[in-house]
């Protein structure tokens, strides 16, 4: 068994139970292939960095599990078939950091998961928020701050 | 010029933050090693470490691929603050 990470993504012309039945049948597909879901991440409703066969706007869901790596292929197959699908990301957690990385993210979406199952977009919104304008400033603040440290 | 000066000072900043590992999914920490154009900055600018560009570099082409961060901005297609839909 190895971990795995899928992030999926749902087209936004859904109606909610459309989208969560998606997301059940993307989760049947992993399971019916021997795979044993660790945890699910809803991302909720966001835009497109670019626009994907003409949707501006995705469903986002994260999925943690565990599963033969033979099995990928598979799964990855049945999801190209799969026309709720805009987009899908498989990503492989082998090395022995990566899987202390996977272990701490599936730990991070359980205890997102926990207050409110399914439903956990809000966690998300105020700690991206704050980062992309504060990321600029502090890198020009600390040079000569180095600097100082340098002289002294 | 003023680019130049803003890098002199080169240190790995992930080095001095102990990142281990990058997760692809908070694009606010790529921000850093993206430029206006969203391409991914190159080492002599940043001063990152090559092991840490090396990770940063494959997590930005798996953001790019689950469409958090833009391949191309163009001038024809110009995404206003992309990173405001984390809102």
């Amino acid at each position: 068994m190895r971990n795995y990470e899928n992030l999926v993504i749902v087209k936004p012309t859904f109606t909610a139970e459309e989208i969560a039945a998606a997301v059940k049948n993307v989760e049947e597909i992993i399971t019916s292939n021997g795979g044993e879901i660790a945890a699910t991440d809803a991302m909720g409703m966001r835009k497109l960095a670019y626009p994907i066969e003409k949707s501006e706007r995705g469903y986002y869901h994260v999925i943690y599990y565990s599963v033969e790596p033979s099995a990928i292929a598979e799964i990855e197959r049945r999801f190209r078939i799969n026309e709720d699908l805009l987009r899908f990301v498989t990503i492989k957690y082998s090395t022995n950091r990566e899987v202390t990385a996977w272990n701490s993210l599936v730990e991070k979406a359980k205890k997102a998961a926990a207050p409110v199952k399914e439903e956990t977009p809000v966690e998300e919104a105020p700690k991206t928020e704050e980062a992309p304008k504060t990321e600029e400033a502090p890198k020009t603040e600390e040079a000569p701050k180095t600097e100082e440290a340098a002289a002294e | 010029m003023s680019e130049k000066r803003k890098y002199k000072k080169r240190y790995c900043k992930y080095c001095e933050a102990k990142v281990d590992f990058m997760d692809y999914k908070d694009v606010a920490n790529l921000r850093f090693s993206l430029s206006e154009r969203y391409k991914i900055m190159p080492r002599r600018l940043t001063g990152n470490c090559k092991r840490h560009q090396d990770m940063i570099s494959t997590v930005i082409k798996r953001a790019r691929a689950a469409a958090f961060v833009p391949y191309v901005v163009t001038r024809k297609k110009v995404i206003t603050a992309p990173f405001e839909n984390l809102r």
